[in-house]
């Protein structure tokens, strides 16, 4: 899913909001404690401009009015537009990748040294967004699992809109969006349209169990069960602080006792919540539901 | 072996439970709550959400209650539930021992503004101060008109001088003009103390930034 | 001599983090920041193997982890980043709070809230820093 920013022109003639260095230093300080996001001084410029932009896109008339209405809100909306605004969220095949290294380096060896061969493994991606996620996932699951053939892995994906994930269905991607692709993978399973695209082939679109979830809704999500391994990347972020919960709850109450959960590189199960603990592993750092769990 | 695709989401090994709300008669979940089974308790504590006069079981339930998971859905019911029996049911656990009950008890009753206001001068008035500080917790995380008015209570009267900075702490992100007045007070009070002098001069500073 | 001492504080009070680290940054260390035992125990291993920390400087009373928690998880580490000292720093009233957090591992207990000169000795003290120890302890009285 691509978000396009549309950047914000103030009205002629009208100065931009001020942004005081306290200013800067309360709005860091809140949206630490809120994301576990921390903006050094350097960010400054990078800062003041989306604040900005908010600002006026808010109608405040000023970095004060602005931040005592964002502190305040209930629904968490002008939070939601201004993690946005904060942070970047491109989707592309093997993004943040070391957490697929982790996946078939250490977390699915981990899982199956209790597992018979020939039993089940489920993984599930959330949000599938245009479908690079799981499909990577399965990229990796066949080309670098060493014990892919003695197992049978299931991939589940899901996203609350069914457009995207009509479009993950289908399977056809930009040539950005398969630049991280190693060339052997890219011919082996994608094949290049006429118009400069990759299709990729039916085998993956196949392995693929596509669902509209909301992770907030528990009539959705009760239908998952005994997930070994969750992708929940740059999702939970544009939350609010109950949503996040809820959905994290949710997503526990689905995983089979030792399962994992990936976040993205920026979000941090301690803003969320204290049922999983944290695994490092040489390739990544995750979460685990415990074994000792149910 | 391979990649095999998922029949229907979840299916494969799914435990005999009823959902939430579904063939609820089926099971007292009362007695369930009580269950050595961690997956029905969870469930019953969840389910038990949709009913009120269960709330004063479920706070009973957090006393004893060692699972996080089960802990985590008792606390989302007696929140969903609300109401002065909530806000009654969990003050005894900011006494707690255990400071992860204790503190999961401060994050449950902030999100119950409106029980939980009745409550507050009771607790500010408390002989405990860390039962003072505790309140103060929740102030910070309250979503009520009166908030200000107490921290600036506790700016103004509170004789424990880390009741008196976890208010100045609380007012430094959150605090209008108005505030100003009684953080001068608090800073008085503790004149000397170097803690207190740098949190209400950063307290001063974002509060007054134009 | 050795790289600069590299230091971790730990506490959901956004001003209690800002004193603490301005303390002990004029000091001469570094110090990172978390504010709670959940995002500690991140950063401590993160850190870990490459530019592990030398001292965690740990409130009580936190969200999602307590410090308690926070230094028993930390010890149970195999890990060199996990055997650092551990200063806790808390409010007093509770009985047994001094103990317990010498039995969940902390090295050291001090009362809410400390002055700099005592916090920068006590840390200089585990840190094994003798000139910044020395320096601390000749404010203690001031």
């Amino acid at each position: 899913m691509t978000i396009t920013r549309t950047a914000t022109a103030p009205p002629d003639g009208a100065a931009r909001a001020k942004i005081s260095d306290v200013d800067f230093n309360k709005f860091r300080e809140f949206f630490y404690r809120k994301t576990g996001i921390q903006f050094d001084d350097n960010k400054r410029y990078f800062v003041d401009k989306r604040l900005q932009d908010r600002v006026e896109a808010t109608g405040s008339g000023s970095f004060r009015e602005y931040f005592a209405s964002l502190r305040f809100e209930a629904n968490g909306r002008e939070m939601q537009q201004l993690v946005n605004a904060m942070t970047v969220n491109e989707t592309y095949f093997f993004r943040e990748s070391y957490q697929f290294d982790c996946m078939v380096n250490s977390m699915l060896d981990e899982i199956v040294k209790t597992r018979v061969p020939g039993s089940r493994v489920r993984i599930w991606s959330i949000p599938s967004s245009t479908g690079e996620e799981p499909y990577s996932i399965a990229i990796y699951l066949l080309e670098r699992w060493k014990q892919i053939n003695a197992y049978e892995v299931e991939i589940m994906s899901s996203d609350i809109d069914t457009d995207v994930l009509a479009s993950a269905q289908r399977g056809l991607y930009s040539p950005r969006s398969v630049a991280n692709l190693p060339k052997p993978y890219l011919q082996k399973y994608f094949r290049e349209t006429a118009k400069g695209e990759w299709q990729i082939c039916d085998d993956l679109i196949d392995a693929v169990t596509f669902s509209r979830v909301n992770l907030t809704d528990a009539a959705d999500t009760r239908r998952f069960r005994n997930v070994d391994i969750v992708f929940c990347r740059n999702l939970l972020i544009y939350f609010d602080d109950t949503s996040r919960r809820v959905a994290a709850e949710a997503m526990y109450e689905a995983m089979s006792p030792g399962g994992f959960i990936c976040l993205g590189h920026s979000e941090s199960m301690s803003r969320i919540s204290s049922l999983f603990t944290v695994r490092r592993f040489s390739d990544a750092m995750v979460y685990q539901k415990p074994r000792g769990g149910v | 072996m391979g990649l095999k695709r998922a029949e229907a989401p979840g299916t494969g090994a799914v435990a005999d439970l009823p959902a939430p709300g579904e063939a609820d008669q089926a099971i007292d979940w009362v007695e369930a709550l009580q269950s050595g089974d961690t997956a029905l308790r969870r469930t019953a504590a969840a389910t038990l959400a949709g009913r009120a006069a269960a709330c004063p079981l479920l706070c009973a339930q957090l006393e004893t209650e060692t699972d996080p998971s089960v802990r985590t859905a008792l606390f989302n019911s007696v929140v969903m539930i609300g109401g002065p029996d909530a806000a009654e049911g969990l003050m005894p656990l900011l006494r707690s021992e255990d400071p992860q009950l204790r503190n999961a008890a401060i994050e449950a009753m902030a999100e119950m503004p409106d029980a939980v206001a009745p409550c507050i001068e009771r607790l500010l008035d408390d002989e405990d101060p860390d039962v003072r500080i505790f309140t103060v917790n929740i102030l910070g995380m309250l979503r009520h008109p009166r908030v200000q008015d107490w921290l600036m209570q506790v700016l103004a009267h509170d004789p424990d001088v880390n009741t008196v900075a976890t208010a100045i702490d609380a007012l430094a992100e959150a605090g209008d003009s108005d505030a100003l007045p009684a953080l001068a007070i608090a800073a008085q009070r503790f004149a000397g103390n170097p803690f207190i002098e740098f949190a209400a001069s950063v307290a001063r500073e974002r509060i007054e930034a134009p | 001599m050795g790289a600069t001492k590299k230091l971790l504080v730990v506490d959901d009070a956004a001003t209690v983090r800002l004193y603490h680290r301005k303390v002990l940054r004029d000091a001469g260390w570094t110090v990172d920041e978390a504010v709670n035992g959940l995002e500690a125990l991140e950063k401590a291993l993160a850190a870990d193997g490459e530019e592990p920390y030398d001292l965690y400087v740990v409130d009580v009373n936190m969200p999602k982890m307590d410090g308690y928690t926070f230094i028993r998880e930390l010890r149970s580490q195999a890990s060199e980043a996990a055997q650092a000292p551990v200063m806790m720093v808390s409010t007093e009233s509770r009985s047994h709070d001094a103990s317990r957090a010498f039995a969940a591992g902390s090295n050291c207990y001090l009362v809410k809230p400390a002055g700099p000169s005592a916090l920068v000795l006590t840390a200089a003290l585990l840190l094994g820093d003798a000139q910044a120890a020395n320096k601390a302890a000749r404010g203690m009285n001031a």
